[in-house]
């Protein structure tokens, strides 16, 4: 008789029993009961990867739904998108997972076919190596996408990506153990024998449930450190105004040409811009206007917030809803790659064309800003203000014009809703005032047919919103900012060589000819309300508009403490020259810097530029929405004045 | 050892009845062999496995009972078998001299062949052909190379063999493991169960038939020839679990077999007690 075997420890037993399947009852089971009863391979992968495709799913998809939530603000507007939101990446990782498993599992099952028994001998490492296989190239996604992310936010925590890389390797790692559970049983079922060594590699209840539990906690952790990261991150300093006693008047012009300009203003036809002599910085936009994306509400929100749009977050005007999620979602920009997806998006429904809003900023504007610190402000038809949140001073966001026309209950056109309510009764007048502004403004203009409608109908809308900002505006006011698109629709109208086919010297003549008209009657509407009184800055700032490529801008100050000068800055210094000049101090956060020069020596010596750390994040208590949404007339306005197709 | 519930005896005593149903009557030397063994004393655990799992899936006891019956016929079946002088040569069984001892070999083989066939007959009999073929094609793997024949084959071989810890669980899983997988999951089948309740049930089983069989080993080193019904120490010759283990280790390994198999049982809630005490009952034969 042999000797008998040394009594073993019996934790190395227990470990042999686990390799051998028992003392489990987690993934392994789950993976193939719905593959039992059927011995074909074909099927059990068929049955096997669907399981393996729930739990990638199940996995995957809240996950996924956190950091799309971090990467793409905006999308995300309350729980019913998260789960909308989360149902959709569920059913799509869902998919992926199925399809990979499947591809290993008929890829097993081929060769156990062909093969035969030599397979049979070989089936643990088969089986391994393609849960390994799905292992690697799982990670390798899941990796790549969180990288991606990283991209964007440059400023994401380093403990966040940790969380998450551990995440994604306890899913991979997880998902790759049921593909070699699939393949053994694969295996087992094709060659109709048992491998050499039964029992699934690895297979034990107690590892499959820390691993579960471990994922639980990964996403668990990555909500919590996603919540805690968005309160501290940038959190609001109590901002102290140290007043000069100067109100801000700021208007601002799309579309503005500085050579036309000049050109118009030395033949005399410019009265009341041309005596605005104040100070002048020439603003370089090279970095808001990437040479193939001319986009008004990037370019604005740029200047409006200081900084880049990556980091503001308004990466174009068009973005795209996702069906049954109130947010929207701004698609790969202006790309062939994002056209792609769009098309595709857009075929099966999944998606539909949206205008961006403010819901997609990310950071303050210069009015939240100076509202935050109790200054008195009041804004009017700004890109991307719609919907409006309360507490941050008078809003008149960009579709309150087709708010006031179409009446009923608001949907955050407006704030406060006092402001509504008054506007709403003295609309008429309103309308009429802005009627007789735009008559008087283009009294002598010569043009006729299509070309005098579009001056009429540009003008009207110019003069609206100085009619509705004069209404707003009272003489205690901190901060008044208006936009004026009128200029920028003209010019693109006219000048838009895509649109237009006749390219006959006389025709070009004849739009040019029209073009200066505007600006003459553009010059008579601001006539009454650019001239700076003893306490006010007024501010003219000015884009190139859609139809050029051009990067330069312009910021031209009038008022008290001004000094006569020419410098250049970039986009991201209004913000801050806006803010300093109200008094307010300077987020370091802010790439820009004040530009000081336009300021007299006196000023700038008695009020110092002071500084906080961070104006946080941009409030998201919104303003009244009981109104039914006018998304498709905005797509529609835009779309008739050319801003979307 | 721990008291067997109340519903479990109840259980034994209408697979009993049954049982003694479908054994066939006659005062021939083969009729006699078969009910001597078939209606001997035992725990009947395999086939209240049965009743439980088409109870827990939502079956009845009274469709169950025949396919219970079946497995029990194919249990008694192979120990008639096992007894012989040409395979592990036992001289007792159930607290009484083996079949062969009683009816000599001849009559016990073919006694254990009429057993088998009994067990087919009535699967046939009792049950619609969809589940009666179903039923039909599990009892045969439970009996084939991959069950009781592929196990006691390779028992056989490996006798005053040094054997590896693989070998021996691949040994016990067709001998005990693959009879209690067909238990479970026969009843299941008449309760028409789902996939995942199938699955469920065959962790279960399987669990539970390795902890079946570890503690059978625990008793041939310590139990107690009256209870057992076996001569102690019978399996001296073989490598066991208590072997690689120890004693303490082996009852150890043996307890979280069956904690996994009532974990395995979550899914069924508080509906599947009386399987756990099932579990309960075989782990406490000797703990």
């Amino acid at each position: 008789m042999e000797p008998r075997p040394p009594h073993r420890h019996v934790d190395e037993l227990r470990r042999q029993l686990r390799s051998l399947g028992y003392l489990d009852a987690g993934v392994d089971r789950f993976v193939l009961a719905g593959a039992t009863g059927t011995r074909r391979p074909i099927a059990i992968a068929i049955r096997a990867s669907l399981r393996t495709g729930i739990l990638a799913g199940v996995l995957l998809g809240p996950a996924s739904t956190i950091w799309l939530h971090r990467q793409l603000p905006g999308l995300i507007t309350g729980p019913r998108d998260a789960l909308v939101l989360a149902i959709y990446l569920a059913i799509l990782f869902g998919i992926g997972g199925t399809v990979a498993a499947l591809i290993a599992g008929v890829g097993v099952s081929l060769l156990a076919r062909l093969a035969g028994s030599a397979v049979a001998r070989r089936g643990r490492v088969l089986s391994v190596t393609a849960g390994s296989i799905v292992t690697i190239a799982c990670l390798a996604y899941l990796t790549l996408w969180s990288r991606q992310a990283q991209g964007i936010e440059t400023s994401l925590p380093t403990t966040m990506v940790v969380v998450a890389l551990a995440y994604s390797v306890i899913v991979s790692l997880l998902l790759g153990h049921a593909v070699t559970v699939t393949a053994l049983a694969i295996v087992v079922a094709g060659t109709g024998s048992a491998p050499d060594a039964p029992g699934v590699p690895g297979a034990s209840w107690r590892l499959a449930v820390a691993a579960g539990i471990l994922a639980f906690c990964g996403g668990l952790l990555l909500f919590t450190i996603v919540g805690a990261t968005q309160s501290s991150r940038g959190a609001a300093t109590p901002l102290t105004v140290v007043s000069s006693g100067l109100r801000i008047r700021l208007f601002a012009i799309d579309g503005f040409d500085p050579h036309l300009f000049e050109t118009l203003a030395s033949q005399g036809r410019l009265d009341a811009l041309s005596v605005f002599a104040g100070a002048r910085a020439t603003l370089d936009l090279a970095d808001v206007r990437q040479a193939e994306v001319v986009d008004p509400a990037r370019t604005w929100t740029t200047i409006a917030t200081g900084q880049p749009a990556d980091v503001h977050g308004v990466r174009g005007l068009e973005t795209r809803e996702v069906a049954g999620v109130r947010g929207r979602l701004s698609m790969g920009g202006q790309s062939p790659m994002g056209r792609n997806i769009r098309a595709a998006t857009d075929l099966v429904r999944l998606t539909r064309p949206a205008i961006t809003s403010r819901a997609e900023r990310r950071v303050k504007t210069f009015w939240e800003v100076a509202a935050d610190a109790g200054l008195r402000t009041a804004i009017v038809n700004w890109w991307a203000t719609w919907p409006a949140t309360s507490g941050t001073g008078i809003i008149l966001s960009d579709r309150a014009t087709l708010r006031l026309e179409r009446g009923g209950a608001l949907d955050g056109e407006i704030t406060p809703a006092g402001v509504y309510e008054r506007l709403r009764t003295a609309w008429p007048q309103l309308r009429q005032r802005a009627e007789s502004l735009t008559n008087s403004a283009l009294r002598d203009a010569h043009t006729k047919g299509d070309t005098a409608a579009l001056l009429r109908r540009s003008a009207e809308l110019d003069a609206l919103q100085l009619v509705l900002t004069q209404e707003i505006a009272t003489a205690e006011m901190d901060l008044v900012a208006v936009y004026l698109p009128g200029l920028d629709i003209v010019q693109h109208a006219l000048l838009n060589t895509s649109s237009g086919t006749n390219q006959s010297a006389s025709a070009i003549a004849s739009r040019l000819a029209a073009l200066e008209e505007y600006y003459v009657a553009l010059d008579r509407l601001l006539a009454p309300v650019v001239r700076a009184n003893s306490s006010e800055l007024v501010l003219v700032l000015t884009a190139p508009g859609r139809v050029t490529t051009s990067a330069s801008g312009g910021l031209t100050i009038s008022g008290p403490s001004v000094r006569q000068a020419t410098l250049t800055g970039t986009a991201r210094d209004v913000a801050p020259t806006v803010l300093y000049a109200l008094g307010v101090p300077i987020s370091r956060e802010l790439p820009g810097a004040p530009l000081l020069r336009l300021f007299s020596e006196e000023f700038t010596r008695r009020f110092a530029v002071r500084y906080v750390p961070a104006y946080g994040r941009p409030s998201t208590r919104l303003a009244a929405r009981q109104g039914q949404p006018l998304d498709q007339e905005m797509i529609d306005r835009l779309r008739s004045l050319g801003y979307v197709r | 050892m721990s008291p067997v519930p109340q519903f479990f005896a109840e259980y034994q005593a209408r697979v009993d009845v049954e049982l003694r149903r479908l054994v066939p009557a006659g005062d021939g030397r083969v009729e006699q062999s078969m009910a001597y063994t078939l209606l001997a004393p035992s725990k009947r655990v395999r086939p209240v496995l049965t009743l439980l799992s088409a109870e827990l899936c939502g079956g009845t006891v009274s469709r169950a009972l025949p396919a219970a019956c079946a497995m029990e016929i194919v249990h008694a079946s192979s120990l008639i078998l096992d007894d012989l002088p040409s395979m592990d040569d036992s001289p007792l069984r159930r607290g009484r001299p083996a079949n062969h001892r009683e009816f000599g070999e001849a009559i016990a083989i073919l006694a254990a062949f009429g057993l088998l066939n009994l067990a087919f007959g009535a699967i046939a009999r009792e049950y619609q052909p969809p589940l009666a073929a179903s039923l039909a094609g599990l009892l045969s793997t439970a009996i084939g190379v991959e069950g009781l024949i592929g196990g006691q084959s390779a028992d056989l071989l490996a006798t005053e063999q040094q054997i590896t810890f693989e070998m021996l669980e691949r040994i016990h899983r067709r001998k005990t493991g693959a009879l209690f997988n067909a238990s479970a999951t026969a009843g299941a089948r008449t309760a028409g169960a789902s996939s995942s309740q199938l699955a469920g049930l065959s962790a279960f089983a399987k669990n539970l038939g390795l902890a079946f069989q570890i503690v059978d080993d625990l008793l041939d080193v310590e139990g107690d020839p009256a209870e057992t019904g076996k001569a102690i120490r019978a399996d001296a010759r073989k490598t066991t679990f208590v072997s690689f283990s120890g004693v303490a280790g082996a009852r150890q390994l043996a307890m979280e077999l069956c904690q996994t198999a009532d974990r395995a049982l979550a899914p069924f809630g508080r509906r599947a007690d009386r399987l756990r005490a099932l579990s309960a009952f075989v782990a406490g034969r000797s703990l």
